[in-house]
């Protein structure tokens, strides 16, 4: 169909076949990589960029083009391949050294670039102190693997052999390495077909012209759809990392939103000095496009329905609504050079929860409460030939409470991410699963209550060392409009004395014997809204099947219930005497809750907040939600 | 004495499609009847009676029943959920609650997306005191009593369909069995699966779904086969009746009453069977087919003229862990709603305007504009279709596309078009799926395009994908229903083993094997399959030592011990590098995760002989008539009688050829050719 000018049916096609290219290379990744971590966990992203490198694809949040620019300048040519795993060389893109990034140059003809395809995905080992690259205990980036400045990993088609060798020979798994890196340029290239066959079909100005538009449509978008839902204004919130893995102590991210008729600004003055530990984010590169372009899916919260927010695409385009102010260096989001990020990760996701939690302030309590899906834990060995056994899992918890749903239970934000089966683990490393359930009582209560996290008892079958990457193990996921917090992440180990050791959600190093029985719990989300309007039969059914005990449906619920014959009932009279009496005897309803320790660290004088911040969690629930805060 | 009629009865949501072949002459008839969803059988005995009526015979004519049907599809989609009970390991009540962890589509979701409802709610779900470790020993003894006491409780709470779904049991199914056997003796009402005999493999989860989903359609689906066999028997005396399953191969009725599951998905596999027959008898052997149906469009990657299986199935979001032919659905058929989206974009499906009211050129009350109302605006299609029963009111279709051209500053033409090339892209992202993402270029495949609507964009996909060459069978609208008399007797064995493949397996692996085999003959033989019919396959999953994913290869016939493991291994690395473009032949080492058997027992085929060879002469001379072409506007083109398109005859696009059901559309640049067996060929270039 040959065509000179950009018009919606040209438009649509091309639309559709750079969303479904992003399909393409996803799948393209995760059936030929080799870390459990990207084919399993499924943490990687993908993206196809024009010739200026603007993000044309908004499944993924995706990495960035600008250090090929800024390393590379015009030395851009076909048989390319860009590599880096630099957080501070990377524009803010890549936020630790195990997330390696490949980048591939799309050509039209043998001159004419048009864009850019890339893949970058968590790899299960590039060196550093501790199996796994994400120890806790350290003190600079030198410590945590193999940095790698962006580099030609290909010059025109020839490999760097060289660098290649020196990048193989600092893994601890360099099969696993070897394979990711072949799979993520392999898809990368079949990305790069998609965008020349439509240069073909329409000519390259009609397809630039159809980027341009894709960019637009998503800023038209978050503009006419869903920033009309939030009242113009002024807002803060701010949330925690419990631990850099030195101190416990409250690292507090802050944020101030400014929201006018057509844009946000989002300033992170008043966060918290850098960490010595691992929980630093270097993003306070190039206008912050990295965050910006993290942080503005939540917008999506705010669609007319989830079916419609998984539809709306976040691309470049989200740069025209989104602005950033950082703070000077020397803060979690701006930290000094070198400074350690490989647990980054609990940073990253606290800024979306406090851009969640402002933007619940300016629609009357209309988000979703928080959620923690990220954490590590894993058993690791060598058998008696010296191989390493690296059994690591990321297990999802409790999603968040929402006006629309419970939260969903044992969910990872990373989307296709999936846990390991039982069969799987016992299969190919020393460890004998118990059970893996749901944890009762986890969820945050609300009239739609948070998701429940995990309860996995696993037992392991050698001598191994246990890890655990994990925060919200004492703060817990908050509640919004009057929903509870969750309850927080724990790890245990009984040991074979019959004694009980519960460990710290930061660790590493601990010695585990042969039959010790590891306990994990995962976060419960946030619920959300008043719990004493939560549906009774809602509640009994969640106690009939054990998910809920007897004892929190009434304390949490104001709901009694019996058993007649083994079968649970609400007792409607006793339900309603007791919530008149628990409405009677607390005071108006907060606007958040973040559970018992943020209740007594602050009791204790361990919160201390900048001069002139106010406390950021002095609002009130909205009974009718439907009605503005204002 | 059976006769020499094989008939093929192919129910779909809506209408079922019925064709006998004569087994002698070729000579073939089709109709057409609609659906009884409530009894599929119903429709079943009258379509055969229809059939039977047009080729003037009687039942005793038929030598042969093949079945093949979406329905218990559609059992699932219709969310039948109620009555539905699990029994599971200790430890492991929440399985289904927990499934994967998994958040579809988009990072960051987990904010909004809502778990969909479990097809067992967990107040339904039951477990049981045992544990099997992976090696297949027993850590602790099945607590019979439990078993016993948790029926009970489940069928007091209205349970009648039970699933049992225990760790580990593809490596030892004795706890299973003797569950089995203990609820047999005490609720013989019950309808029970084991997920030891459903699907003998590794991953909890997906093993579970998958006898869940069996033992959900079960009851439906005995008893109408029941039904049908009952009523055929009636009339026509004992006759074999198959049924299709979704690994493209066919089992009695009794069979597929047993494992039902297996006939999930099996809906799209009578076309694909049915397009490599045609590209076998056209002397092509790599294809890619195009189903296109009035609300969605199947496509499959086929080699070698052999259908390839994937175990990665799954209906909804609900895993399907069976071996079924590898097939990609996109929501776009010729039935597709065109529609303005977000940002004044022009959509086309996935709702569809479907039987009823149907595209507004039909006149049954439609009012938004179709896929088949844009080639009706372009004049793509006759004045009427199947054969003039239905005329298209072309100026309501028009009119309606004036209005849509509006919304985006176009005219009729225009946006007409343009409906047909968003519709063709929908197409094309399907056949990716199948493709590039496999590491295929479809430029060197052919596109073998059916189904009512399938040939109509066929060139126009075909363009999009840089191939060249797009086939289009005989009778392309019952080309399904064709398909199933092409098949054979199939039944696919699993069994779960989890080894390096090293010399000292080698034996075990044979043993393996042989009793797999051995499973599978005596199968076919109580089938009713002659020993000299019968073939067996061997196969294994294999993949790299630490790799979460297997790769499935087939095994050379006849070899035994070291060479056969060695086939295996190179079978591996040469297929892992078909599908990924690498491999690390000498460099890593290969594990097998499970061993396969296929059990085939051959059907003999009928002679297929079309009848548009004996219509060449006698059919009508081309006609003119304006057609619309993107970027050319409207220009006079031949149109052409399908049937007087003689063998060898080839003709310039652009054009139409007409045929009763389908409308095969030659683009300008393309040509067609009428092959020796009737198949149309359309070429560019």
């Amino acid at each position: 169909m040959a065509t000179t000018v950009l018009g919606p049916i040209e438009l649509e096609v091309i639309t559709g076949t750079i969303r479904s290219a992003e399909v393409e290379i996803e799948a393209a990744v995760e059936r030929a990589a080799r870390s459990p971590m990207i084919r399993d966990q499924h943490d990687y992203r993908v993206g196809l960029y024009d010739a200026r490198g603007r993000k044309l694809t908004g499944r993924s949040y995706g990495s960035l083009i600008e250090p090929v620019f800024e390393f590379f300048g015009d030395d851009i040519h076909p048989g390319d391949v860009f590599f880096w795993n630099d957080p501070y060389n990377s524009a803010g893109s890549c936020g630790h050294v195990p997330d390696l990034c490949t980048t591939v140059p799309i050509f039209h003809g043998d001159d004419r670039l048009l864009g850019f395809a890339q893949v970058f995905g968590h790899h299960d080992d590039v060196g550093g102190c501790v199996p796994g690259s994400l120890p806790v205990q350290v003190h600079d980036q030198w410590g945590e693997g193999l940095v790698v400045p962006p580099i030609k990993l290909y010059d025109r088609g020839v490999l760097n052999e060289t660098a290649f060798r020196i990048l193989e020979r600092n893994s601890r798994l360099p099969e696993h390495l070897r394979g990711d890196i072949d799979s993520e340029i392999g898809a990368c290239r079949l990305g790069a077909r998609r965008l020349t066959e439509l240069a073909d079909r329409y000519g390259v100005d009609v397809l630039e012209g159809g980027f341009d538009a894709i960019i637009e449509n998503c800023a038209r978008t978050v503009r006419d759809e869903l920033l009309p839902k939030i009242a113009d204004g002024v807002y803060t919130f701010e949330d925690y990392v419990e631990c850099d893995g030195f101190t416990r102590k409250l690292y507090a991210m802050r944020l101030t939103m400014t929201k006018t008729a057509d844009r946000i600004l989002l300033d992170f003055t008043g966060t918290d000095p850098e960490a010595e530990g691992p929980i630093n984010w270097a993003i306070d590169y190039c206008e912050g496009r990295f965050v910006r372009k993290w942080m503005g899916p939540v917008l999506r919260c705010l669609a007319d329905s989830p079916e419609r927010a998984a539809e709306i695409d976040i691309n470049e385009g989200i740069l025209d609504v989104i602005d950033v102010v950082f703070p000077p260096k020397g803060t979690l989001v701006t930290p000094h050079f070198g400074r350690p990020t490989g647990l980054r990760f609990f940073i990253l996701i606290r800024a979306l929860g406090i851009f969640a939690g402002a933007l619940a302030k300016a629609t009357g309590g209309r988000m979703p409460a928080d959620h923690e899906t990220i954490r590590i834990w894993g058993l690791h060995s060598r058998d008696t030939e010296g191989k390493l056994s690296l059994f690591r899992e990321v297990l999802g918890g409790g999603g968040p409470g929402r006006p629309w749903a419970d939260g969903s239970d044992v969910v990872h934000i990373v989307p296709n991410s999936r846990n390991l089966p039982a069969e799987f683990s016992e299969q190919r490393y020393p460890v004998l699963v118990e059970s893996l359930e749901l944890r009762s009582d986890s969820a945050g209560a609300g009239e739609f209550r948070g998701g429940f996290g995990y309860q996995k008892k696993i037992r392991s079958l050698r001598s191994s060392t246990l890890l655990s990457n994990a925060d919200r193990s004492e703060l817990a996921t908050y509640g919004v409009n009057g929903g509870k917090a969750g309850w927080p992440y724990g790890i245990e180990v009984a040991r074979g004395d019959g004694s009980t050791e519960s460990l710290p959600g930061m660790i590493d190093g601990v010695p585990i014997a042969p039959d010790d029985l590891v306990t994990v719990w995962t976060t419960g989300g946030g619920g959300w809204g008043d719990p004493l309007r939560r549906d009774p039969e809602r509640v009994r059914y969640d106690v009939a099947v054990g998910l809920v005990t007897e004892d929190a449906a009434r304390r949490e619920y104001g709901v009694v219930v019996t058993r007649v014959q083994g079968k649970v009932e609400v007792d409607e009279v006793a339900t309603s005497e007791l919530r008149d009496t628990l409405r009677a005897g607390r005071g108006a309803v907060p606007m958040f809750d973040r559970g018992a320790y943020f209740e007594s660290v602050k009791a204790d004088g361990g919160l201390v907040r900048p001069d002139g911040w106010a406390d950021p969690d002095d609002v009130h629930a909205v009974v009718d939600p439907a009605t503005p805060a204002g | 004495m059976p006769g020499s009629l094989r008939v093929s009865v192919d129910t779909g949501g809506t209408f079922t499609d019925v064709i006998a072949v004569d087994s002698d002459s070729g000579d073939l008839y089709a109709v057409k009847t609609a659906s009884d969803r409530e009894d599929p059988s119903r429709a079943l005995v009258t379509g055969v009676e229809k059939v039977l009526g047009l080729a003037g015979r009687g039942f005793d004519d038929v030598s042969l029943l093949v079945h093949g049907s979406t329905t218990a599809t559609n059992a699932v989609l219709e969310h039948e959920f109620d009555g539905i009970g699990l029994l599971v390991t200790q430890g492991f009540r929440h399985l289904i609650e927990i499934a994967r962890q998994s958040v579809p589509d988009g990072y960051g979701n987990s904010f909004f997306w809502v778990k969909p409802p479990r097809l067992v709610p967990l107040h339904l779900v039951r477990e049981v005191p045992e544990r099997i470790l992976y090696d297949g020993a027993v850590a602790r003894e099945l607590d019979e009593d439990a078993v016993v006491a948790a029926a009970e409780e489940l069928v007091a709470e209205g349970v009648n369909r039970l699933a049992v779904c225990l760790l580990h049991s593809y490596a030892n199914p004795d706890h299973e069995r003797r569950i089995g056997e203990l609820l047999a003796q005490r609720f013989p009402e019950l309808f029970v699966s084991l997920s030891s005999v459903v699907l003998p493999e590794y991953r909890e989860y997906e093993r579970a779904m998958t006898t869940l989903l069996d033992v959900m359609v079960k009851p439906y689906c005995r008893t109408y086969l029941g039904n049908a066999e009952a009523e055929l028997g009636r009339r026509a005396g004992p006759r074999p009746f198959l049924i299709m399953q979704s690994n493209g191969g066919v089992v009695t009725a009794k069979a597929a009453g047993e494992r039902p599951v297996n006939m999930l998905l099996s809906g799209p596999a009578g076309g694909v069977l049915g397009a490599i027959e045609a590209a076998r008898a056209a002397g092509i052997s790599d294809i890619i087919t195009l189903d296109v149906g009035g609300t969605s469009t199947d496509v499959a990657l086929i080699e070698d003229l052999t259908v390839r299986l994937t175990s990665e199935s799954v209906i909804e979001s609900y895993p399907v862990k069976i071996p079924m032919i590898d097939i990609a659905t996109v929501g776009t058929g010729g039935g597709s709603l065109a529609w303005v989206g977000p940002n004044q974009s022009l959509k086309v499906g996935p709702r569809s305007a479907g039987a009823v009211p149907g595209p507004i050129a039909y006149g049954r009350g439609g009012t938004e504009p179709t896929v088949t109302d844009a080639a009706t605006v372009l004049n793509r299609f006759p004045a009427s279709l199947v054969g003039g029963e239905l005329v298209l009111d072309r100026d309501s279709a028009r009119a309606a596309f004036e209005e849509f051209g509006r919304r985006f500053g176009l005219d009729a033409d225009e946006v007409a078009a343009g409906v047909l090339e968003v519709a063709a892209a929908g197409q094309v992202a399907g056949i990716r799926q199948v493709s590039t993402s496999k590491g295929r270029d479809p430029a060197a495949y052919t596109l073998v395009a059916f189904g009512g609507a399938g040939p109509l964009l066929a060139a126009q996909v075909a363009d999009f994908l840089g191939m060249t060459r797009v086939l289009v069978p005989p009778y392309p609208g019952n080309l399904s229903a064709f398909g199933l008399q092409v098949t054979d007797i199939k039944r696919d064995l699993v069994r779960t083993y989890v080894s390096p493949l090293e010399p000292r397996v080698a034996d075990d692996l044979d043993v393996i094997w042989r009793e797999l085999e051995e499973a599978g003959t005596a199968e076919l033989r109580a089938e009713g399959v002659e020993d000299d019919d019968v073939e067996v396959i061997r196969g294994a999953d294999a993949r790299y030592v630490g790799e979460g994913y297997e790769v499935a290869v087939s095994v050379p016939a006849g070899l035994t011990g070291r060479a056969a493991l060695d086939a295996t291994i190179a079978a591996f690395h040469a297929e892992h590098h078909r599908i990924y473009g690498f491999s690390y032949d000498g460099k890593q080492d290969v594990e097998v995760v499970n061993l396969r058997v296929q059990a085939v027992g051959r059907l003999h085929r009928p002679p297929h002989r079309s009848r548009y060879e004996a219509a060449g002469a006698a059919a009508p001379a081309p006609t003119t008539r304006d057609v619309y072409w993107p970027g050319e506007g409207w220009r006079p083109c031949a149109i052409h009688d399908r049937a007087a398109l003689a063998p060898g005859t080839s003709v310039a696009g652009p054009g139409v050829v007409e045929e009763y059901g389908a409308t095969v559309v030659v683009p300008p640049g393309w040509q067609v050719t009428c092959d020796p067996a009737a198949n149309l060929i359309l070429t560019k270039g």
